[in-house]
């Protein structure tokens, strides 16, 4: 120590003008505070050193994620329905900028120049974001400029520091409008959905499928997300590449959808909108579908009226148009195929099948059939159930499908109370047994096509009437099931719901000899090199019911367009087996008016498809049957299969 | 020199054609070599630190380390000389020097230069200078000066409110430029002068009370705003890390990720990739920490306290009252800007702009520092002298 403490003293002794100070205390503050500055430097050196020296390496390796390409989708000869492309933006990173207010001036004036956007506009935003303590964020300031402008910009903006063009990847849909419910479209991540997104490693500025098959089939169309990571200074400029993963496209979807029958239908549609006989007014929406009835493949599904979906992309420059959709009463942008309505006499497929099974009906069975079906209640009043015409003639159930006769099937499902058994042996067993058939045939229940937002209809029976019909705006005991209860559902009346891909699926059931299909879009999920990943199957279940009843209800079918009340869908291609259906029900003023429906299928000895037409407004024979012959006539014309 | 005649020292003419050499035998040679040394270590983070900004050739005048091997060439000239001037020269003319203290230092807040929102140096063409630096060597010779005139002693109350009447101007003109760093320096100065003086513990005790009574109307009224960013940032860094905490947070990085070796000289990457700000200047220690780790700056702080205690020898030496508290001062002046500045980058005194001793770049600091030791070798090499006569 004799280095650092080399005591002096005087041999002399003390003179008048000896320093008498007291050094020790100096020492001790020395030593006192370095003592101070090596404990904290151990601590955090030492104790908490290995984390200090994870967050070193954080700070300064970044990883940086790279979207892939989005699949496609084709139709089933391989029609591209979709494209992808840039979405060009420019953006502006307020921290980038000149430090000069003048110089940051002209590059607002510069922007204005090249891309149009308000000088004063972007100076605000640029403040705000600074004052907020944002200016690391980049700040769009426009969006979807054209490749042209884009172009110009790029090329501006190397003298434009915290300027910069940024493209993220979108969508141009090229099918045309009619596929616009099937397809969906791609957008932003919304806030709430936000922080799922981010476990599934997508990053902010990804969109997502928003709708239709875009978002049912996510995560087979995104793809796997690429990364590189780099190793970054204060600057954020990259000092080396440290790893990278290239991005592996998203896989590609080919539809079973045919692209060109989609279109015509869609096109018919429009054109059929508008009612020629004038009895009913014009219909303001319709439905079809085309489906193969063995594989549940969807050739076409139209919901009219459609809307173009490139209009997400561009809502910027189209923003009336979307205003005008959203608020159209039609409810545009809502799947008619996938919304119920009253199924009106197409139900009566189910209810022959369920009287032929249940034994109220055989084959042979025979009734005279008049105006009206006549039924005593109590106290001998007389309920009147009314067909939709006078027949004044004998039907058989073949006949009674044909002509749809509604006291045949009245009586098959209800019986009369008299001398007639229903399906079962009392009032309420009968609307249960019904309802269960219809069930059985796939209604009130989704249908599992690749498709959300898919509404699984409504049957009634003694149980769920006896649940909904209370409260409110209710009589006591209203919630009994009557006799007209089951009228009504063997009739596809009163409460019966049903959604246009529900009854396509039941015509399904019945044309291919009782086997209850799933109705798919997509026919296969396909890498990009080419191998199938996924085949989407029939997913078929067999309904309990016997070949020999559904080929009576399939003779029927084939009277109601060769002879009876379906004979518009009459083709000269093929045989055609149908249903009409002519819905009445109450517009929310409080008219009356009807839905009109066909549903068919052809061949009729080797069905391989089937069609089922919706119109909100107007009568199935008229409007529904000649629809669905025009579509079967382009169907086996040009529809390859 | 000779013709100064003060206390006895530099007599007749034959002592003076042998005066240059004289005392030479007892030049303080280990003080020297601590504070070289602490240079050499300053130039290699200096180097390492300048790389992400300098890029140029080693001989240049734009070479930070250049610059600074210039400017200790100048200081240790200036040390040299400062050695064989009787400190009693100093003393004689501490009140002028006091004096053009105080009006550099109003000089200053009228037209000074201004960075980081306080106004420090006067730009004088190629160089900047800083008269704080001036002003506290200054100080400490009037301060020894007064004492020892008044017996060496602080033990009178007059006495010692008289001492803290000189550095209080000094030190409140620095506080409002503002440096709150340097303005604790001139009392820590004081503080160790007045103790080794003498002071009557009742004094002092009496006087730290009346200090914590006023310090939070102070903390109120007089606290720059500037600085309670600085202080409150220091309590919770992490609240905007791209904001004023943010070289907080970077340098708690930088050293604490060093562990006990380092990551190598060059290899610091939080100074490399220029995360780490001004790593050639207050945040040096950061550097010095991040790339040679718990075992470098345990041999800097050995440096340092080699340095300090052979100025507390200086002390212990000293021929009279005057050289010891000159050299006390100067003990407490490299202790105190070596304490604040490393305590600032490990997180446990707020930023306040103090340059490390001997290490940080920095001309004004650097010379001052030599100069400083200047005068302790004058008063190691006079004590003998001092005492014949």
């Amino acid at each position: 120590m004799s280095i650092l403490d080399e005591g002096f003293r005087a041999p002399g002794g003390s003179s008048r003008n000896r320093p008498h100070g007291n050094l020790r205390v100096l020492r001790i503050a020395v030593l006192g505070m370095f003592l101070v500055l090596g404990i904290r430097l151990g601590q955090m050196q030492i104790v908490d050193g290995a984390s200090y020296a994870e967050r070193s390496r954080e700070n300064h390796i970044v990883q940086r994620n790279i979207l892939p390409t989005r699949g496609l989708i084709t139709d089933r000869n391989g029609e591209l329905l979709v494209e992808n492309v840039g979405v060009y933006s420019a953006t502006i990173l307020p921290e980038a900028l000149p430090e000069s207010e003048a110089a940051r001036y002209l590059i607002y004036l510069k922007l204005q120049e090249v891309i149009g956007v308000s000088p004063l506009e972007v100076k605000v935003r640029v403040d705000d974001a600074i004052e907020a303590g944002r200016d690391y964020i980049a700040i769009k300031i426009a969006d979807n400029l054209p490749k042209a402008k884009a172009l110009e910009l790029d090329e501006a903006s190397v003298e434009m520091p915290g300027v910069s063009l940024s493209i993220t990847p979108g969508r141009r849909y090229v099918g045309g409008p009619e596929f616009s419910h099937i397809l969906g479209y791609i957008g932003p991540q919304f806030a709430e959905d936000a922080a799922r997104l981010k476990g599934l490693n997508y990053q902010l500025n990804e969109p997502i499928g928003k709708d239709g098959l875009e978002s049912r089939y996510e995560s087979d169309l995104r793809g796997t997300v690429g990364f590189t990571a780099v190793e970054q200074d204060a600057f954020g400029h990259q000092i080396a590449a440290l790893q990278s993963r290239d991005p592996v496209p998203g896989d590609s979807l080919k539809l079973a959808l045919d692209a060109g029958l989609q279109r015509y239908v869609g096109q018919l549609l429009e054109d059929s909108l508008a009612d020629s006989s004038g009895t009913w007014g014009d219909a303001k929406v319709a439905a079809v579908v085309v489906m193969d009835p063995n594989t549940g493949e969807v050739l076409a599904m139209n919901s009219i009226p459609t809307y173009d979906n490139n209009i997400y992309s561009e809502i910027k420059n189209r923003g009336s148009e979307y205003d005008q959709l959203i608020t159209d009463k039609r409810d545009i942008l809502l799947n008619k195929a996938l919304s119920p309505a009253a199924p009106g006499s197409t139900f009566k497929l189910i209810t022959s099948a369920a009287g032929l099974e249940e034994g109220s009906i055989s084959p042979n069975t025979s009734r005279f059939v008049g105006c009206l079906l006549e039924i005593k209640g109590e106290n001998d009043v007389l309920y009147e159930y009314p067909d939709w015409r006078c027949h004044n003639q004998q039907f058989d159930v073949r006949s009674a499908i044909a002509w749809s006769s509604n006291v045949f099937m009245y009586l098959t499902a209800g019986g009369d109370l008299t001398t007639t058994r229903g399906l079962g042996g009392d009032v309420e067993s009968s609307g249960a047994i019904l309802a269960t058939w219809a069930r059985r045939f796939g209604l009130n229940k989704p249908t599992g096509i690749d498709l959300d937002g898919e509404n699984a209809g409504r049957i009634p029976d003694p149980g769920w009437k006896k649940r909904t019909y209370v409260g409110a705006g209710f009589n006591p005991g209203e919630n009994e099931w009557f006799i007209g209860d089951t009228y009504n559902t063997a009739v596809g009346q009163g409460d019966v719901l049903a959604t246009p891909i529900q009854i396509a699926r039941m015509t399904a059931a019945v044309a291919n000899g009782g086997k209850l299909v799933t109705p798919h879009l997509v026919n296969q999920v396909i890498a990009p090199d080419g191998t199938v990943v996924r085949t989407i199957g029939s997913g078929a279940q067999a309904i309990n019911v016997s070949p020999a009843v559904l080929q009576v209800v399939r003779e029927g079918m084939w009277g109601s367009v060769n002879y009876g009340a379906g004979s518009r869908a009459a083709i000269p291609q093929a045989i055609v087996a149908g249903k009409t259906g002519t819905a009445e029900f109450y517009k929310p003023n409080g008219a009356k008016s009807q839905h009109a429906w066909f549903t068919g299928f052809a061949p009729y000895e080797k069905p391989e498809v089937v069609v089922t037409v919706y119109f909100d407004i107007g009568v199935g024979g008229d409007k529904a049957a000649p629809v669905a012959a025009k579509i079967l006539q382009y169907y086996f014309e040009n529809v390859k299969r | 020199m000779s013709s100064v005649s003060y206390g006895g020292y530099g007599g007749g003419g034959v002592r003076t054609s042998a005066s240059v050499w004289r005392g030479w035998d007892r030049f303080d040679f280990v003080m020297v070599f601590s504070a070289l040394t602490l240079v050499l270590i300053g130039l290699l983070l200096i180097y390492s630190g300048s790389l992400s900004f300098y890029d140029g050739p080693l001989t240049s005048f734009a070479s930070p380390v250049f610059k600074q091997v210039i400017f200790a060439c100048v200081g240790i000239t200036a040390m040299l000389v400062v050695s064989k001037v009787d400190y009693h020269y100093l003393t004689h003319y501490a009140w002028v020097m006091y004096a053009a203290g105080i009006i550099s230092l109003v000089a200053i807040l009228a037209v000074g230069q201004t960075a980081y929102g306080s106004t420090r140096w006067f730009d004088l063409g190629p160089i900047q200078v800083q008269p704080s630096e001036f002003a506290k060597l200054a100080t400490i010779l009037a301060l020894a000066r007064y004492f020892s005139e008044h017996g060496g002693d602080a033990r009178d109350l007059k006495t010692l409110l008289i001492s803290l009447a000189i550095v209080t101007p000094v030190s409140a003109l620095v506080f409002v430029e503002p440096d709150l760093g340097t303005s604790i320096v001139f009392f820590a100065i004081w503080l160790g002068v007045v103790v080794v003086a003498g002071v009557s513990r009742r004094h002092l005790l009496i006087m730290g009370a009346i200090f914590l009574a006023v310090f939070p109307f102070i903390w109120t009224f007089a606290i720059a705003d500037y600085q309670v960013e600085r202080v409150s940032v220091l309590v919770d860094s992490n609240e905007d890390s791209l904001g004023a905490g943010y070289n907080v947070n970077q340098s708690k990085i930088a050293v604490g990720s060093g562990e006990w070796l380092g990551k190598g000289w060059k290899n610091g990457d939080q100074t490399q990739l220029g995360y780490l700000k001004v790593a050639t200047k207050d945040f040096i220690f950061s550097l010095l920490s991040e790339e040679f780790g718990f075992v470098g700056c345990m041999g800097v702080f050995g440096l340092y306290i080699l340095l300090l205690m052979r100025g507390v020898r200086a002390a212990q030496i000293a021929g009279d009252p005057a050289g010891q508290l000159v050299a006390v001062g100067i003990v407490m002046l490299i202790l105190m800007q070596t304490f604040i500045n490393v305590a600032v980058n490990l997180s446990i005194f707020p930023v306040t702009g103090i340059p490390l001793p001997f290490v940080s770049q920095g001309g004004s600091s650097l010379v001052s520092l030599f100069i400083s030791l200047g005068i302790l070798q004058s008063v190691v090499m006079r004590h003998r002298a001092y005492r014949q006569t």
